[in-house]
C-alpha cells in the first residue's frame, strides 16, 4: 500500500548548510497495519510524511502510495490519503460542520452521499454539539476532532497521523489513540509518527526508529526487542540513538 | 483545473472574509465614512482659512495724497475690492505719530515687527509720497496743456520728462501663509487703487480708458457643455483613487489569505487536500479580486457622491460626469486582476500576516508613480505610454473621461493586451510561489547576516543561485549610477575611451567576476568558460550577427519612432558621434566592441544566466538576463534594443553551452554600425555589392533595402532554428522538470 524507497531530502540551511533532513529511509506498510515512525524531535518524521502527503517533492528516492507516486500523481496521492499534524490546523471562521464539508467537496464527494456520511461522522466521533461552533471558539479536543474528521471524510485507504496527539490532554490523547484503532480495523492503511513510547507500544504493529535523517532499526515491535535483547522499548530506543550518535556525532545539535 | 473546486475555494473564501470584522470595516464602513466626512472637513477649513482676517501695518499713512482715497474709516476703501465685503479682512493699525522717529526707524521697526510675526504684512509710504505723486499728475496736465496748444508735438517734442514714480513698500514673509495671504490681497487693493489712478490719468490727459490695453484677448471655454463641465478634475482624481483603492482592497484579504493561513497553520491543511495548487491560487486571486474591486466601487462611489454634494454647487468644479462611473467600473476589472496578483504573489511570500504588511508600502511605492506619471500636464495617450502597464490604462480612462472616444478606441487593443499579459505574468508568479516550498515552508530564523555570508560561502554550488543572479545585476545597476553620476561626460576620444574601459572594467565586470570567485565552486560552469557544443557553433554565431544586423537595424528605427529619444540626449549623442567620426577604426572597436563583447557577456550570459538557469526553466533565464541586460543601458531605446539582442545571445549561450560564441556575436554585433557608418559615398558607388543591400538616406549614412531586411531575417531565423537543435546541457532543475512533464 506505502512503498518508501531510498527517500532522501536536502534542505538549505543557514546554521548548517546543506542539512540533509533525510538520508535515504525506506520501508513499507500494508492495509490493516498500523505503522508507528519513532524518534524524536528533528529526527526527519515531519519532513518524511510531509513528502508522503506531496506538500513537499523529495530530493531524490521514491514513494508510491497505493500504486501512485508522490512526484508524478500529487493529486492521485492527495486523494488516497487522509493527513493530519500539528500543523493542519482547522479554519477560525468556518464552523466543525463547514470545516468537514468543505474538504468532503474538494474530495469531489456528492452532496447527498456527503450529508449521509457526516451524520455518521459526527455521530461516530461524537460532535454534534459542536457542529455550529466557530473553529475560533473550539477547545484544542474538539479541534482534533475535527481534524479526523476532515482526514477521514472521504474515507481514504491511508492515514498519515503526524504527531498528532502533540499537545493534547490525556483524555483527548487516548480518544485519538482509540480512534486510529478503529480505523485500523476498518481495514485501513495507516503511518503513524510519534516520539513517545507508550503510543507506539500500545499502537502500532511496526515501527521503525528515525534518527538525524536515518533509520536506525525496523521491524515488529517483538522483532526488534529480540533482535536487540531489551523488552523496553524506552530503553531499546535509547541504546540506539546513543550508538548512532556515538559512531555519527552530530557536529552542532539541531535547533 | 476542476472548476468546482475553484468555485468551492472561492466561496469559502469569500464567507471567510466576510466574517472578518477588519476586513469588513476596510471594505464597507470606511469608505462610507471617510469622503463624506473629509469632504464636511474640507468645506470647514475652506471657511476657517477665508474668514480669517489678517493685519496690516501702515507706516507713513499721513504721506498719501486723497486722490483717488486708499483708505476709509479706518480700513481699505472698499471700492477698491472685487467684492466690498472683503474690506474687513484686512485689519489696519497706524502707528501713531512720533516726530522723533525717523521713516529709516519706522521702515525697520516695521520690517522687524513682521518677521517676528506682530504683523501679517507692512506697508511703508514714503516722505516723498504725495509730493512726487502731485508732481507726476501735474506733468501730464502740463504735458496735455501743451499737446492742445501743438497737436504736433508728442510728450518728447514738447521736451517734458516724466518724473519717477514714487514707490511705498511693503514687507511680507513667505515663510508664513497667513503673511502670503495678506500680501495676495494687499495686491488686489494695490491693482485697484493703480487701475483708479490710470483712469484719473487718462482721464486728465484726455485719453480713453482702452488706450492702455488697445486689444484685449478673449477667452472662451468650449468645454461647458453639461457632461464634461469638471470632467479635467475628475479625469484626474478618479483613475488614481480607482488603482490606489483597487490595490489597497487587494492587499488585505491577499495577506489574511496566505501569510495568514500560513500563521494560523491552514495552508498545510489545504494543501494536503485534493485541490491542485492553481485551483488554490485561482480560487484565492478571485476572491482577492472581488474585494478589490467591490473596495474600489465603493470608494469612487463615496468619492463621487461627496463630489456630487460637495464640488457639485462650485462652479468650476461640476460634479463627476456619470459616464465616467462605466467607464471606471469597465477599467476595474483588469485592473483589480493585475494588482490582485501581485498582492496575492507577495503574501505567499511571507511568513506571517506581519511581515506581509510590511510589503504594502514597497507595492505602493513601485505602482503608484505608474498611476501618477498620467496626471502630469502634458503626458497623453500615445503609443509608447499605452505599452507601460496601468499607465495606459489611466490615460485611456482619463481619454475617454474628457471625451476622446476616438482617440481611446485607437489605443484599447494595445492596453488590453498589455494589462493581460501584465496580469498573466503575475498570475505566474502567484502559481509560482504556491509551488515553492521553499517559500511555503519558510521557517522564520532570526536575521543573522554574519551567519547569512557564512552559509553563501560555506554552501556555495558551482553556479550562482538565481537570487545572487539578481543581486549581481543590481549591483551592476547601482555601481553604474554612482560612477555615471561622478564623472564627467567626456570631452575627447581619450576621455570616451578612458570612461568606456572603466565602465566595462568596474562596473560590468568586476561584480560578477569577484562574486564567482566567492560565491561559486565552479568559475569555469559559472562563466560557461568551455568549448561550444558543436564545431560550426562560432562561425553560426559570425553568421547570425551579420544576418541580424538589417534586422536590427529596422527595429532600432522603429524603437525610435515609438519612443522619440529626447532632444537633450540626441544633442549629447550626436556629440559623441562626430567626436568619434574621427577616430581610428581599431581603436575605437577596441573600446566599442572587444571590451563589451567580452565583459557584457561574462557578465549576463556568464554569471547571471547560469544563476537564472536554477528557476527551470532556459527561456525564463534567457529572458530574465537579457531584462537585466537592458536595464544596464542607460537609455530607454538603448535598452529595448538591447533586451531584444540579449535574448538572442542568451539563447546562443544556452543552445552551445559556452560563452565564446556569444562574446563572437557580440564583437560582430557592436563593429557592423561602425564600419558601416564608414562607408563613403566613393566606396559606396565602387563596391557593387553594397548598392544591392543599401540605399542612401538623407541627411547622410545608408539604409538596407526591403527585400535585405527580409531575406536576412529569414536566414537568421533559420539559423536560430539550427542553433535550437543542438543538444545544450541542462541544469538540475530544468532536468527535474523536465522528468515531471514526461511523466
Amino acid at each position: 500500500m506505502i512503498h518508501v524507497d531510498r527517500l532522501v531530502k536536502h534542505y538549505a540551511d543557514l546554521r548548517r548548510g546543506r542539512f540533509v533532513a533525510l538520508g535515504g529511509i525506506s520501508f513499507h506498510a500494508r492495509p490493516g497495519q498500523i505503522y508507528g515512525l519513532l524518534g524524536p524531535n528533528g529526527a526527519g518524521k515531519t519532513t518524511a510524511l510531509r513528502i508522503l502527503s506531496t506538500v513537499l517533492r523529495p530530493t531524490a528516492g521514491t514513494a508510491t502510495i497505493n500504486g501512485y507516486d508522490v512526484l508524478t500523481q500529487p493529486s492521485k496521492v492527495r486523494h488516497q490519503i487522509g493527513f493530519m499534524s500539528a500543523n493542519t490546523a482547522v479554519y477560525d471562521r468556518m464552523t466543525g460542520w463547514e470545516m468537514v464539508e468543505y474538504f468532503g467537496r474538494l474530495h469531489g464527494i456528492a452532496a447527498e452521499q456527503l450529508a449521509e456520511r457526516m451524520e455518521h461522522l459526527f455521530d461516530r466521533l461524537k460532535m454534534n454539539d459542536i457542529r455550529d461552533l466557530l473553529g475560533a471558539k473550539m477547545s484544542t479536543g474538539m479541534k482534533q476532532k475535527v481534524s479526523i474528521a476532515r482526514a477521514i471524510v472521504h474515507d481514504p485507504p491511508v492515514l498519515i497521523f503526524d504527531e498528532a496527539t502533540a499537545g493534547l490532554d490525556v483524555l483527548v490523547a487516548r480518544a485519538l489513540l482509540n480512534t486510529v484503532a478503529e480505523l485500523r480495523d476498518h481495514g485501513k492503511c495507516i503511518i503513524f509518527s510519534t516520539h513517545i513510547m507508550r503510543e507506539a507500544e500500545k499502537l502500532c504493529d511496526r515501527v521503525a526508529i528515525v534518527h538525524r535523517g536515518h533509520m536506525l532499526a525496523e521491524g515488529t515491535l517483538e522483532e526488534l526487542r529480540s533482535r536487540h535483547h531489551e523488552r523496553d522499548l524506552e530503553e531499546l530506543f535509547f541504546q540506539l540513538i546513543s550508538q548512532h550518535d556515538g559512531a555519527h556525532p552530530p557536529e552542532e545539535e539541531a535547533p | 483545473m476542476n472548476t468546482a473546486n475553484v468555485k468551492l475555494i472561492l466561496s469559502r473564501e469569500i464567507r471567510d472574509q466576510l466574517r472578518d470584522r477588519r476586513t469588513l470595516f476596510m471594505m464597507f464602513v470606511l469608505p462610507i465614512l471617510l469622503y463624506p466626512l473629509l469632504g464636511m472637513s474640507f468645506v470647514q477649513i475652506q471657511q476657517f482659512t477665508q474668514e480669517k482676517p489678517t493685519t496690516v501695518l501702515v507706516v507713513g499713512a499721513n504721506h498719501l495724497t486723497d486722490l483717488p482715497r486708499l483708505f476709509e474709516n479706518g480700513r481699505f476703501a472698499p471700492e477698491l475690492f472685487s467684492d466690498p465685503s472683503r474690506a474687513k479682512l484686512l485689519e489696519l493699525h497706524f502707528p501713531p505719530d512720533d516726530p522723533s522717529k525717523t521713516l529709516a526707524e519706522q521702515r525697520a521697526e516695521a520690517q522687524r515687527a513682521v518677521q517676528a510675526g506682530q504683523y501679517d504684512v507692512a506697508i511703508c509710504f514714503p516722505e516723498t509720497f504725495a509730493e512726487e505723486a502731485e508732481r507726476f499728475e501735474r506733468t501730464i496736465r502740463d504735458v496735455n496743456a501743451r499737446q492742445e496748444e501743438d497737436p504736433d508735438a508728442g510728450p518728447a517734442a514738447a521736451g517734458v520728462k516724466h518724473p519717477p514714480i514714487c514707490e511705498p513698500e511693503t514687507f511680507y514673509t513667505t515663510a508664513n501663509d497667513k503673511s502670503n495671504i495678506a500680501q495676495s490681497r494687499l495686491d488686489e487693493v494695490w491693482n485697484h487703487w493703480n487701475q483708479q489712478r490710470i483712469e484719473t490719468n487718462l482721464a486728465a490727459a484726455g485719453l480713453p480708458v482702452e488706450a492702455v490695453r488697445p486689444v484685449e484677448l478673449r477667452r472662451s471655454d468650449v468645454a461647458d457643455e453639461t457632461p464634461y463641465r469638471g470632467a479635467a478634475l475628475w479625469s484626474k482624481i478618479l483613475p488614481v483613487l480607482l488603482l490606489i483603492w483597487a490595490l489597497t482592497g487587494a492587499f488585505y484579504p491577499a495577506v489574511d489569505l496566505c501569510a495568514g493561513e500560513k500563521e494560523r497553520g491552514t495552508l498545510e491543511t489545504l494543501l494536503s487536500s485534493p485541490a491542485e495548487r492553481s485551483e488554490i491560487v485561482l480560487g484565492k486571486l478571485l476572491t482577492i479580486m472581488l474585494f478589490s474591486m467591490v473596495t474600489a466601487a465603493l470608494n469612487i462611489a463615496s468619492v463621487g457622491l461627496t463630489g456630487w454634494l460637495v464640488f457639485g454647487r462650485l462652479p468650476e468644479f461640476g460634479p463627476p460626469p456619470p459616464a465616467a462611473i462605466v467607464w471606471l467600473a469597465v477599467a476595474l476589472v483588469p485592473v483589480s486582476a493585475l494588482f490582485s496578483a501581485l498582492c496575492l504573489a507577495l503574501a505567499a511570500f511571507a511568513r506571517s500576516t506581519k511581515e506581509g504588511q510590511y510589503y504594502l508600502m514597497p507595492l505602493l511605492i513601485i505602482t503608484m508613480p505608474l498611476a501618477v506619471m498620467p496626471m502630469a500636464p502634458g503626458v497623453e495617450l500615445t503609443l509608447g505610454n499605452s505599452l507601460i502597464p496601468v499607465t495606459g490604462v489611466v490615460l485611456l480612462l482619463r481619454s475617454v473621461l474628457e471625451g476622446g472616444y476616438w482617440q481611446a478606441l485607437q489605443f484599447l487593443p494595445v492596453v488590453v493586451a498589455v494589462t493581460l499579459a501584465a496580469c498573466l505574468l503575475a498570475i505566474r508568479w502567484a502559481v509560482e510561489q504556491f509551488n515553492s516550498e521553499s517559500v511555503l515552508f519558510r521557517e522564520s530564523e532570526r536575521l543573522d547576516v554574519g551567519l547569512w555570508l557564512q552559509h553563501l560561502v560555506r554552501d556555495r554550488q558551482p553556479t550562482p543561485t538565481a537570487m545572487e543572479a539578481l543581486f549581481c545585476a543590481a549591483l551592476i545597476l547601482l555601481i553604474r549610477f554612482f560612477i555615471g553620476s561622478s564623472m564627467q561626460s567626456p570631452e575627447d576620444l581619450a576621455g570616451f575611451a578612458k570612461l568606456a574601459i572603466v565602465t566595462q572594467l568596474v562596473v560590468i565586470a568586476a561584480p560578477p567576476l569577484l562574486m564567482t570567485i566567492v560565491l561559486t565552486g565552479s568559475p569555469r560552469e559559472t562563466l560557461l568558460l568551455k568549448p561550444p557544443r558543436g564545431m560550426m557553433a562560432v562561425p553560426a554565431a559570425i553568421v547570425l550577427a551579420l544576418l541580424l544586423h538589417p534586422v536590427v537595424n529596422v527595429l532600432q528605427i522603429a524603437v525610435q519612432s515609438l519612443y522619440p529619444i529626447n532632444e537633450d540626449v540626441l544633442q549629447a549623442l550626436k556629440g559623441v558621434e562626430t567626436m568619434l567620426r574621427g577616430a581610428p577604426l581599431w581603436k575605437l572597436m577596441l573600446v566599442v566592441a572587444v571590451m563589451p563583447a567580452i565583459c557584457e557577456e561574462l557578465a549576463f550570459r556568464g554569471f547571471i544566466l547560469s544563476g537564472f538557469r536554477h528557476l527551470g526553466h532556459k527561456w525564463r533565464a534567457i529572458v530574465y538576463s537579457a531584462v537585466c541586460f537592458g536595464f544596464a543601458h542607460a537609455v530607454l531605446q538603448q535598452s529595448l534594443m538591447a533586451f531584444l539582442v540579449g535574448v538572442v545571445i542568451g539563447f546562443v549561450a544556452v543552445q552551445t553551452g559556452s560563452i565564446v560564441p556569444g562574446m563572437v556575436f557580440h564583437l560582430v554585433h557592436n563593429c557592423l554600425p561602425l564600419a558601416v557608418g564608414r562607408i563613403s559615398p566613393e566606396q559606396y558607388e565602387r563596391w557593387p555589392g553594397v548598392r544591392h543591400l543599401m540605399s542612401p538616406v538623407e541627411g547622410g549614412g545608408y539604409l538596407f533595402d526591403w527585400p535585405t531586411v527580409v531575406v536576412a531575417g529569414l536566414l537568421a531565423a533559420g539559423l536560430l532554428v539550427w542553433f535550437g537543435r543542438l543538444k545544450y546541457p541542462k541544469s538540475e532543475e530544468e532536468e527535474l522538470r523536465k522528468t515531471i512533464e514526461r511523466r
